[in-house]
């Protein structure tokens, strides 16, 4: 491969495109080795769905996709529908002694964690009961520091208009009452993903950027050598505070200082384009599409390069109220917001027509995105083959907040763990979403994991996944 | 009904204190601190995350963290703004002539007088030597302002400056309580009032025993609230507890409301402190004023929204005062468009989400969101002539929705004068509008009977004693970080004690806040 010297300014004018590929890994990690690492995503679109037109219709290996997930056609071999994951017990209504939360908001902190919210006052539910944030670390942040991949970013979230700060608007827990917070600005995680501060492409580092490193290592020390100290003088519930400070600040530090170790995972990854970013304004509503479209192109690029492996996208919050005044429906723009939009039993009408567009417009984005990774090659297989992507939404059925009957498709076969391609209906025998999250750490290579948040689910992995 | 308040001698004897989590700075916190300490342009500190939301505020402690994202920016933000700071190094270092003193004289000094500021108390040698050894880093083959800017990275990725510590021991490990040290009360109080650490003046206070006291701390917080500088932090707990921070976010339909502009939308938003300010720093400081008041503060294209002609104003100043037809039933804030708007739905208004603001905000009286299985659609604007009509479904299904919405729509369709971006109507697709109401469920005789309209409803609510408990709770979450726990019950009445005292003085409230047990003192942990 012949690296190619590159300006930051050519890069941002976005004038490398298709045809330049940048080599932007430690030159040590070249060809040779032709296993891909496994990549693992989480697609979260808002307000469940409506099953009746969701779920395909035929049988397992045969099966024709419906209406709201018609965009996802040409993917349709990579796909694995599973129904028949429910939340369990302790995320759902009545069970358990109480509830915690609304079931948009269970559904939400439950996602990746499988655990219940918290007791607390925070957020107010129906029934009088209330409930606080998470209570327990989500798949992602459990896989990033399992398998602490050598990439630059051990995991990253982004989102698109999440804009909520509260618990619907969180899936990510580094632990209990620790949400982490989505990247929203696609001009921000350009800058952190393909932005200066790297060595050269032959291996050379500018010595102003060996010098920054070199003080930002002495600045990393001096601090983690207080917080540690004050650690020691805090209550132990504060301490897990400044724990996950220390935690996050060794996370960062890697790539902030240069450290070789960053980026240097095998397989064909290493030649990969910045994407040309479209100028966003992100307090337009009707830009949700681009702003989309940005940060898609950006995690697909980030994951090709081999600079994260471990990926959540979220599109909005969970009961999320986003318009979408530049979808038609008879005719007329949509005029509600589709929580509300979610909520009306008719079975026909212009709300039951607008919902049903905005379910396929989502959809779409994830077609948008799987042909992203799609186009990727990895020896001979694609980015999407090496990765498994979840598509999750909060609640199923929304007009029932239901959670007995989640929505989950996988797209992609984790570089071959999972046999894809499949319509599974166990609706009749429901597993908890407890086995699904064990079965993607094992197809992550987290093979040893056997059981995964609250001990009130199932353990163990899916077993009609494998 | 709510419990008896605690007695005196119950509260004498000292209650059980509830444990206040770690508090990290706020990312509007972070950058008022940097800003009164380096004064430089803050805004590379915008590319913090957004704080978490907790019962309506964004200083709740308990989800305070440091995720890898935050700890990524802290890195970036604080090289860029102590990148600035050196470019004044003179006025920065207090003018130290390193000719004269010599470059390490002068660091140390700045390391010393830069870290009192910055960690909020008075130096250790610990401290210092770490600030050096980080001036060595840039000063070693660099120069003496590459030194100065290292130590001030240092500084700001320190957690003795992300988080206000309170680490001062008790007299002994028996003790159920500590007494906060007179710096933690500094911190405390210039937190409280500006949202910022503590100047130079405030450490002085704190050093030379100026914070010993009850009576003292009260009047350097009267002090400290008679200036601009209080402004800011007060006008965040109004924002936050009026949502009309969302109005950034608001947005309505551009057919039946061409009208609603970012430029309507940012003189919405400027309207709100507008009023505030007028209120409690040029006017008598009453909640009763600030929620029955008929006046508008107008800039751009908010007068024409509200009717009236505004005076010209002065290039530079900010939003006009007006006052505003009698007819329109004006009252306050409870009426002012931003609130109106955000309180509301793109296309249409929502008696629901006004009289829930009432009920939950104004009474502390939450009612539960809808239950699971129901279609809470909004019925679309060509179903019913009036709001009132188009919700009378929730009467009519019966109690399993008129149970909850009885308290909450009587009041909201009160409101039903103002569209959804708060302009008055007199009538609604040609139908007269009832606006006639009632609170119903609430624990105070002054809340019972009918109201006509807003301006009714509002002198209810101002002459309320739960109202004026709410508010209390309300700024109590705002101050101490946490929800109210069964604990705090006198740390709370010494707060509704003075507000009622002062007939509902805002100021004294935040006063109040200074001075109770909450406030005072800490729960011993151990370690």
């Amino acid at each position: 491969m012949n690296p190619l010297r590159f300006s930051r300014r050519n890069l941002l004018r976005g004038t490398l495109a298709a045809t330049a590929a940048i080599p932007l890994l430690n030159a040590q990690r070249a060809a040779g080795d032709n296993a891909s690492p496994t990549r693992f995503v989480v697609f979260t679109t808002p307000n469940g769905t409506r099953n009746s037109l969701f779920w395909p219709t035929g049988s397992e290996k045969s099966f024709t996709l419906n209406q709201i997930t018609a965009p996802l056609e040409p993917y349709k071999n990579k796909l694995t529908f599973l129904k028949g994951i429910r939340l369990n017990d302790s995320l759902q209504n009545g069970a358990l002694g109480g509830t915690l939360g609304s079931e948009h908001a269970r559904g939400t902190g439950g996602m990746l964690t499988a655990r219940p919210l918290n007791a607390g006052k925070e957020f107010i539910s129906f029934g009088n009961t209330t409930s606080g944030w998470g209570s327990g670390q989500s798949l992602d942040q459990y896989l990033a520091t399992r398998l602490a991949p050598p990439t630059k970013f051990k995991n990253l979230q982004l989102g698109v208009h999440v804009r909520d700060t509260e618990v619907r608007a969180r899936i990510s827990y580094t632990a209990s009452n620790q949400p982490v917070p989505p990247r929203e600005d696609p001009k921000d995680v350009f800058s952190v993903l393909f932005g200066a501060g790297m060595s050269n492409p032959d291996g050379t580092t500018d010595p102003a950027l060996a010098r920054l490193w070199a003080q930002r290592k002495s600045v990393f020390d001096l601090s983690n050598g207080e917080t540690q100290r004050l650690m020691r003088l805090v209550g132990a519930e504060d301490r897990l505070k400044l724990d996950a400070h220390l935690t996050a600040m060794r996370d960062v530090e890697q790539r902030l200082v240069g450290a070789p170790s960053m980026g240097s995972g095998s397989g064909t990854g290493s030649m990969c384009t910045p994407p040309t970013l479209a100028n966003v304004d992100l307090g337009v509503d009707e830009q949700y599409l681009q702003a989309g479209k940005a940060q898609m192109d950006l995690a697909a690029a980030a994951l090709a390069c081999d600079q994260t492996r471990i990926l959540t996208l979220q599109w909005s919050y969970s009961e999320s109220e986003h318009l979408f005044r530049y979808l038609n429906v008879s005719g007329k723009a949509i005029s509600g917001n589709h929580h509300a939009i979610s909520h009306d039993f008719a079975s026909s009408g212009t709300n039951f027509l607008a919902y049903n567009a905005i379910q396929t417009w989502y959809a779409e984005q994830l077609g948008y995105f799987l042909g992203k990774l799609d186009s990727y090659k990895e020896g001979d297989r694609t980015l999407l083959d090496n990765t498994v992507v979840l598509w999750a939404t909060e609640i199923g059925e929304s007009t029932q907040h239901d959670l007995t009957l989640m929505p989950y498709v996988l797209a992609g076969s984790a570089g071959g763990a999972i046999s894809a391609g499949r319509y599974l209906d166990f609706s009749n025998a429901r597993k908890d979403n407890n086995q699904l999250l064990v079965s993607l750490a094992h197809a992550m290579g987290a093979k040893d994991l056997t059981s995964f948040g609250d001990p009130s689910g199932a353990t163990g992995p899916l077993s009609v996944l494998t | 009904m709510p419990a008896a308040p605690p007695t005196t001698e119950e509260c004498a004897k000292g209650q059980d204190l509830v444990r206040t989590p770690l508090r990290r700075l706020t990312k509007s916190e972070y950058a008022n601190t940097v800003k009164d300490l380096l004064d430089v342009d803050v805004s590379a500190a915008a590319v913090l995350p957004a704080d978490e939301v907790t019962n309506g505020f964004d200083n709740n402690a308990a989800v305070l963290t440091v995720s890898s994202l935050h700890a990524e920016k802290y890195v970036l933000v604080s090289e860029a703004l102590a990148k600035l700071a050196v470019q004044n190094l003179s006025n920065l270092t207090g003018g130290c002539d390193t000719a004269v003193k010599g470059e390490d004289a002068c660091a140390a000094a700045f390391a010393n007088r830069f870290g009192r500021r910055a960690f909020r108390r008075p130096t250790t040698a610990e401290d210092e030597r770490q600030l050096m050894a980080a001036y060595g880093a840039g000063r070693t083959g660099g120069s003496y302002a590459e030194g100065i800017e290292l130590m001030i990275r240092a500084a700001l990725q320190s957690s003795n400056f992300l988080y206000r510590l309170e680490l001062t021991p008790g007299p002994d490990s028996a003790a159920k309580r500590i007494a906060l040290s007179p710096f933690e009360l500094a911190s405390r109080l210039s937190y409280l009032v500006w949202a910022s650490g503590p100047d130079d003046a405030l450490l002085d206070a704190a050093a030379s025993g100026g914070l010993s006291s009850k009576a003292q701390v009260a009047a350097k917080a009267r002090e400290l609230l008679a200036g601009t500088k209080a402004r800011a932090a007060v006008n965040s707990f109004f924002e936050q507890w009026t949502g009309t921070r969302r109005l950034a976010i608001t947005t309505k339909n551009d057919t039946l409301f061409p009208a609603f502009s970012t430029e309507l939308r940012d003189a919405m938003a400027k309207e709100l402190p507008a009023f505030v300010n007028d209120v409690l720093w040029s006017g008598d400081h009453k909640l009763s004023t600030l929620l029955t008041a008929p006046v508008a503060f107008v800039s751009g294209p908010l007068a024409q929204l509200y009717g009236v002609n505004a005076p010209p104003a002065a290039s530079g100043a900010g939003p006009v005062k007006v006052t505003l037809p009698a007819h329109q039933g004006r009252a306050g804030i409870l009426t002012q468009a931003g609130f109106l708007s955000v309180q509301g739905h793109p296309d249409q208004t929502s008696p629901v989400l006004r009289g829930k603001f009432v009920r939950a905000m104004l009474l502390c009286q939450p009612p539960p969101p809808p239950p699971a299985d129901v279609d809470i659609s909004v019925p679309s604007v060509e179903e019913g002539a009036t709001a009132r009509i188009r919700f009378a479904a929730h009467e009519s299904a019966g109690a399993s929705c008129a149970g909850c919405h009885k308290l909450m729509d009587p009041i909201g369709l009160a409101f039903e004068h103002f569209d959804a971006v708060g302009q008055y109507r007199e009538q609604e697709n040609g139908q007269t509008l009832d606006v006639t109401g009632e609170i119903l469920g609430a624990n105070d005789a002054q809340l019972t009977g009918r109201f006509n309209g807003t301006a009714e409803l509002a002198a209810k609510l101002a002459n309320s004693e739960q109202v004026r408990s709410c508010v209390a709770t309300q700024f109590f979450r705002f101050a101490s970080g946490r929800s109210e726990a069964a604990a705090d019950a006198c740390s709370l009445s010494t707060m509704n004690q003075a507000f009622e005292g002062a007939n509902g003085d805002v100021i004294e409230l935040i006063v109040a806040a200074t001075q109770t047990d909450a406030f005072w003192f800490r729960p011993q942990v151990a370690p």
